[in-house]
């Protein structure tokens, strides 16, 4: 075991040795770490602005005045067994008329003016896992026979059912071009990136090919040379990726505050657990991009 | 002071030179030609066969092209002959896996014109790398490296950098580091075309110790002079061909 001393001594020395070439490819991960970290942070931002709109998406489905309570059961309970259903409530005629009357503190005279008498139907409220799916379920819904029964008109079930019917579909495709375009400049970031690490780690190869020259020379096995060479990749995708982390949490901590002051009507707050999944994945990019990148420049040097 | 490396290297004195063409050859070259792809009709080695018995000291000589370099990357395994076979103890280069190569030249030890040296390392590291990179301990290193740099005569000037040093004394260094592992058999690529007749001679010196504690020594040079001088093996190569393999020879060329 004496080989991985060796190798950490070697990569150490070597990262001294040759600063300035070090310092080169540490800035190139770096700075691309930095970008990606940076999209991934607002793609998150914006998923999960995108998510709340999305979530608001709701089925309401009016009940006809006269409907049995078992039937009203009976239909909740059919709804509640669909795929993507989350919750299924019921909102009677009297809780309608109090949200109702709620949602119009501003002008509360236009309430005096129904005169006692409650024109709002009562209603079996859904609420979807997958809102994306809200089309296919109003249509299950409005295929059941019992729901048909009672309805406000059995003659057009559909008109009972409201779920912000065209607008609905409009927003959800804007949100999937949104996360389409968001994954292809990750995806075109990440290629970027690749070629900058790939070619300053083949400069800094460049730069130490007499080395590996000799190293064949006096017979050191391939593994051998290669060692240093990849745990040097590895240290300075390690410090790249570890400064861009840094920046990032300087972003969260100072910058994210300031635009939320600005722009109060969005949220801009994600969680922990998405900031801890994004610093593991910039590490583990990092890593894998500063070994594998440190391989493929290599290779040539180690034909025989 | 007895050290690993005199005991296992007996100094011997001058009558005591090992008897030559004896036993089993270490290396033997059967019918090889070397065609590089570039000059398909013109052949760098043509049907070269010889055989170098062990603790021979000998001369390769020939003009710019006539294939002495071809010979000694054939000898290290850096290119492959185009037919024939080149056997280093026993074992056939030709049919060689690509993982064994290195283990191949770690019994090679390879001398060059321009040294070779790692300029940012000090004399002893770069001596030191030669055993740091085929994984020996750090004592091994500790006790080796002093004793071969007394050897050739450098002990004073071990943390000197190459650029602080003569080209003599650079070879010197060089040539330490191709025998701090004892390799069997040490290759010398025109190991004083940059040095002057003094130190060259120095060099020649200090190669033909090497050679008396039992190395087969191999030098490919130029210098007439030493070689009429040194009356050892001399193979004569010309445009290819091995046109002259004589005991006790001379450079022999009318240049």
């Amino acid at each position: 075991m004496s080989s991985i001393g060796y190798f950490f001594k070697e990569s150490l020395q070597g990262f001294v040795r040759n600063l300035s070439t070090a310092l080169g490819s540490i800035v190139t991960i770096f700075l691309s770490l930095l970008i990606i970290g940076i999209f991934l942070v607002g793609g998150s931002m914006i998923e999960r602005l995108m998510s709340s709109v999305e979530s608001e998406v709701t089925i309401t489905c009016y009940v006809a005045d006269d409907a049995p309570d078992a039937k009203i059961q009976q239909v909740m309970s059919t709804v509640e067994g669909m795929a993507d259903v989350k919750d299924v409530s019921f909102t009677s005629k009297d809780q309608a008329l109090e949200n109702f009357r709620n949602s119009m503190t501003a002008n509360p005279e236009i309430l005096d003016q129904l005169d006692g008498a409650n024109p709002l139907p009562a209603s079996i409220d859904v609420e979807l896992s997958d809102p994306q799916s809200v089309g296919d379920v109003a249509a299950a819904i409005q295929a059941d026979p019992v729901y048909g029964q009672i309805c406000e008109d059995p003659a057009d079930v559909g008109d009972s059912i409201k779920y912000g019917q065209g607008t609905v579909e409009r927003l959800f495709q804007i949100t999937n071009y949104v996360r389409y375009i968001g994954i292809a400049l990750i995806v075109i970031l990440v290629f970027i990136a690749l070629v900058f690490i790939n070619n300053t780690i083949r400069l800094a190869i460049l730069a130490r090919r007499k080395e590996i020259a000799i190293m064949r020379l006096v017979g050191a096995s391939n593994g051998f040379i290669r060692g240093p060479f990849l745990m040097e990749g590895a240290l300075h995708a390690l410090i790249g990726s570890l400064l861009a982390m840094l920046v990032i949490q300087l972003l969260r901590m100072f910058a994210i505050p300031a635009l939320q002051n600005a722009i109060r009507f969005l949220d801009f707050s994600i969680g922990d657990t998405t900031y801890l999944v994004i610093y593991a994945t910039l590490v583990i990019a990092g890593l894998l991009i500063g070994l594998v990148g440190s391989m493929f420049a290599m290779r040539r040097y180690l034909k025989v | 002071m007895t050290s690993q490396l005199s005991q296992a290297l007996p100094v011997l004195g001058a009558d005591d030179v090992p008897p030559t063409k004896m036993g089993t050859p270490v290396i033997t070259f059967e019918h090889v030609t070397k065609v590089y792809p570039a000059q398909p009709n013109r052949p760098a080695l043509s049907d070269v066969s010889l055989q170098i018995f062990a603790g021979e000291f000998l001369f390769l000589v020939g003009h710019s092209g006539s294939g002495k370099s071809t010979f000694i990357k054939l000898l290290t395994r850096e290119i492959k002959p185009t037919q024939g076979h080149i056997y280093v103890a026993d074992e056939d280069l030709s049919s060689m896996r690509n993982w064994r190569v290195p283990y191949l030249r770690r019994n090679i030890g390879c001398v060059f014109q321009d040294f070779k040296l790692l300029p940012n390392k000090t004399v002893f590291e770069n001596v030191a790398f030669a055993l740091e990179v085929i994984g020996k301990s750090k004592h091994v290193v500790k006790t080796q490296v002093p004793e071969v740099l007394r050897l050739v005569g450098l002990q004073e000037k071990l943390n000197k950098k190459p650029d602080q040093l003569s080209g003599g004394e650079q070879q010197r260094v060089s040539i330490a580091r191709a025998i701090v592992n004892r390799p069997p058999l040490l290759i010398c690529d025109e190991p004083t075309g940059n040095l002057d007749p003094q130190t060259s001679r120095g060099i020649m010196d200090l190669l033909e110790r090497i050679n008396r504690t039992g190395t087969t020594v191999l030098v490919a040079t130029h210098d007439r002079e030493m070689v009429d001088n040194m009356r050892r093996r001399v193979i004569a190569l010309d445009r290819g061909h091995l046109t002259r393999d004589q005991d006790r020879g001379v450079y022999g060329f009318d240049v």
